[in-house]
């Protein structure tokens, strides 16, 4: 009886670890796809608008280029009609831990309002979710600790979108940004002596104009 | 010509001028990059970039076991052996040895005297030690630099005291050098005697400052036969020895075991700048000839009777710290009156911070050329320890658990021995360990380089930049290159060789510094248009109302 029950136990639990799909998530060795979306429409849309593919590579090699930065996607800016359905390929390009994680989806479609794809190493996954109709901004991270902080940021507009994000590589500025010592020269100080005295030159020059003009409509009279 | 009207107008004209210039202040010193960070910069290096070798491999032939003066010594595979003729000296005494090996030192004829074998077991049990006091990295009023250089670490010149065995000959490695002589070095030399000697240290006090002797845990009277001070401290005993004065103490120690030496005036200051040393009695066994003095600490090569009965190999494990605060009181003038006042006065020894930590007078990666626990598997290796830095210590050593046989030079009951491998030790203490290198999974994980450092981390940095400290390296045989440094990585040392590293001017990684942001020209020239503008209008008001009248 209790071998029995033991065999029951060890069955069921390995079958739940090989391929669990339950709470919206879809998890295998290699990662796993939470709120996968193919076919239930949004209540604001009558159908799926148009299919979009979109294929997002993350992973450290991608940040060449953006100085003072770790890890990024290889685009952080995407666009997709109302009421689209998105078919997101993830690919990570690094050996550690990245996600592909989209906030802000209606909650009765997608518990806690997200759409994720975590791949645990290197490798990639496929996923889909249909989008509501109105205009708005849709945060993309990967919450993996300091990857968000360190490049890992990226942006979905639906329609016109709704305004662009803080601190997205190459495209906003941070909202708190580091400050850095400007390399000023004797020249620098020189151009700002120099401006500073062309502008209180300026006047005289403007008030002999000014006197010149006075003087010849003065001469009628 | 305008009225005065016209110029009153021309007021909320300025005011408004002014604001505008308030708002549109570029920023002058720092401002964001904007959306990119700005390229970076390799930074600007305040001294010319030097990497120094990391064996200088000057003696390989003193590295063999070799017999000088009847004396057979252990062979040393360092990078820096000690100097056999050191040791035959050290053994023997300044007046049992050969010309040629006194030629080869540079003692004194008259710093280490053995005579007497009093108790007939075929060892001289009248030993006299004369000790000198030396400065390292001092002021010099011949240059800018200090004098003699003695670099604890690539680059690093920490003013330092030491006690030296009475020395012979210059104190630089030749005219033009000013570079110190080997054998003047940190940390002051461990002395060894036997058990029952009857030992006469003298001070000779070459010094510009008083100093005494004492002897932490060796046995010695109050006072010497004919009534002289001999604990050392001027409290108690006589007045410290002056400078150019002499002083002899006299020990006849019944008990053995590892104990220390060092000055006791103005001790807070004094034991920190370095004058504190190892103190080694040795068990009493016939024909027990003993390495008096291990400069530089280290490595063992003789090796007392007792000690060989049981182990392998000895080291003398001495650790230090200095505070660079204290250590600069000595290297900013050359009058002996302010360095007093500035390290006895001004400088307040309870406000003081550690800022270089020292493993036998060097800091990592130094540490390296004369610091190596050298093993083989299933050998007994005998570790003397002694901490005098004002913190206590920490040690670990990768891969391996000692037993701590002896704690202050007091043999533990071996049923309550401890085996562990985190050794602490608070200022002034000792510990002796039994180290093991049997590959068991408990005293040894087999063959290998492995780290051994204080895990207080303050100890394993130079000031701060890290790795350095009293960090040191247990190498096994087989991974010892032939010139006596580990194979490890081939540019495993390549940023801490470099003076630029020490003074924490390398960018960690090997990448840029963030660097600084041109400055915004067409911002700032509108602006100085501005600014110019509101100066010649206000001008042009003030004479145009004075005129106006």
């Amino acid at each position: 009886m209790k071998t029995l029950l033991l065999l029951i136990l060890l069955l069921s639990s390995t079958a739940t670890f090989s391929a669990m799909n339950h709470g919206g998530m879809i998890m295998d060795e290699s990662g796993m796809i939470m709120n996968h979306n193919p076919d239930k429409l949004p209540k604001d849309c009558k159908e799926i608008s148009k299919d979009v593919d979109i294929t997002i590579r993350g992973g450290h090699k991608f940040v060449k280029g953006f100085n003072g930065k770790m890890f990024t996607y290889d685009k952080r800016d995407w666009q997709v009609p109302a009421c689209a359905r998105v078919n997101i390929t993830f690919i990570n390009e690094d050996d550690i831990r990245h996600q592909f994680m989209l906030h802000g989806l209606p909650g009765y479609l997608y518990p806690k309002g997200m759409f994720t794809i975590e791949l645990y190493g290197k490798g990639q996954k496929t996923g889909s979710f249909i989008v509501p109709s109105r205009d708005y901004t849709y945060y993309i991270h990967c919450e993996v600790s300091t990857h968000t902080e360190k490049g890992m940021k990226a942006q979905l507009k639906v329609g016109e979108g709704s305004g662009d994000l803080d601190s997205i590589l190459g495209l906003t500025v941070p909202l708190t940004p580091d400050y850095y010592p400007i390399h000023n020269d004797r020249f620098t100080w020189a151009a700002l002596a120099f401006s500073i005295i062309l502008g209180a030159l300026s006047i005289r020059w403007l008030n002999n104009i000014l006197a010149r003009k006075m003087k010849k409509t003065s001469k009628p009279t | 010509m305008p009225n005065k009207v016209f110029y009153y107008r021309l007021i909320p004209v300025i005011i408004t001028l002014i604001a505008l210039a308030i708002w549109l202040q570029p920023a002058f010193f720092q401002r964001t990059a904007g959306i990119n960070l700005p390229d970076g910069q390799l930074p600007q290096l305040s001294k010319p970039f030097v990497v120094t070798k990391p064996c200088l491999d000057e003696h390989p032939e003193w590295r063999a076991a070799q017999t000088i003066d009847a004396v057979t010594m252990a062979e040393s595979l360092l990078c820096e052996p000690d100097n056999p003729y050191n040791i035959a000296a050290s053994v023997k005494g300044m007046n049992n040895i050969s010309m040629r090996t006194l030629m080869n030192t540079h003692m004194a004829e008259d710093a280490l005297i053995k005579s007497d074998d009093l108790d007939g077991d075929g060892d001289p049990d009248i030993i006299r030690i004369k000790l000198e006091v030396l400065e390292l990295n001092g002021a010099t009023p011949d240059s800018p630099n200090v004098f003699p250089t003695y670099d604890i670490a690539p680059g690093i010149q920490p003013g330092m005291w030491a006690f030296s065995p009475k020395l012979r000959g210059m104190s630089v490695k030749n005219f033009r050098s000013n570079k110190a002589n080997a054998i003047l070095r940190a940390p002051s030399p461990v002395i060894r005697i036997e058990q029952g000697d009857k030992v006469y240290i003298t001070l000779e006090n070459t010094h510009y400052f008083p100093h005494t002797l004492h002897f932490h845990g060796v046995d010695h009277a109050f006072q010497t036969l004919n009534g002289g001070d001999n604990d050392g401290v001027p409290i108690t005993g006589e007045k410290p020895v002056m400078p150019g004065a002499i002083r002899t103490y006299e020990l006849q120690p019944r008990h053995a075991g590892t104990m220390l030496y060092h000055c006791h005036v103005q001790t807070d200051k004094h034991l920190l700048m370095g004058l504190n040393g190892m103190f080694v009695v040795e068990e009493n066994r016939p024909n027990n000839w003993v390495q008096t003095f291990n400069i530089g600490a280290g490595q063992v090569r003789y090796s007392s009777v007792a000690i060989k009965e049981k182990y392998d190999r000895e080291y003398d494990l001495h650790y230090q710290s200095i505070d660079k605060n204290l250590a600069k009181t000595i290297q900013e003038s050359n009058d002996i009156r302010e360095i007093s006042k500035q390290m006895h006065r001004v400088y307040n020894m309870s406000e003081s911070n550690e800022n270089y930590f020292m493993l036998n007078g060097h800091s990592f990666p130094y540490t390296l050329r004369d610091s190596l626990i050298i093993a083989k598997p299933n050998e007994n290796i005998k570790l003397r320890l002694l901490n005098t830095q004002h913190s206590g210590i920490a040690v670990h050593i990768h891969g391996h658990k000692a037993t701590i046989t002896d704690y202050d030079g007091v043999t533990q009951n071996p049923a309550a021995q401890i085996t562990r491998d985190v050794y602490n030790l608070s200022a002034a203490q000792r510990i002796d360990l039994h180290l093991q290198t049997t590959n068991d999974g408990l005293h040894s994980y087999g063959e290998g380089i492995w780290l051994f450092h204080d895990h207080v981390e303050t100890g394993v940095a130079n000031d701060g930049i890290s790795p350095g400290g009293n960090m040191a390296l247990m190498v096994y045989e087989s991974m010892l290159n032939p010139n006596g440094m580990p194979m490890i990585r081939k540019d495993a040392l390549d940023d801490v060789l470099t003076n630029s590293y020490q003074n924490k001017e390398k960018p960690q990684w090997g990448k840029k510094d963030p660097g600084m942001l041109a400055p915004d020209y067409v911002h700032l020239i509108l602006w100085g248009l501005l600014v110019g503008l509101i100066f010649g209008l206000l001008i042009f008001i003030i004479r145009g109302l004075s005129k106006a009248d």
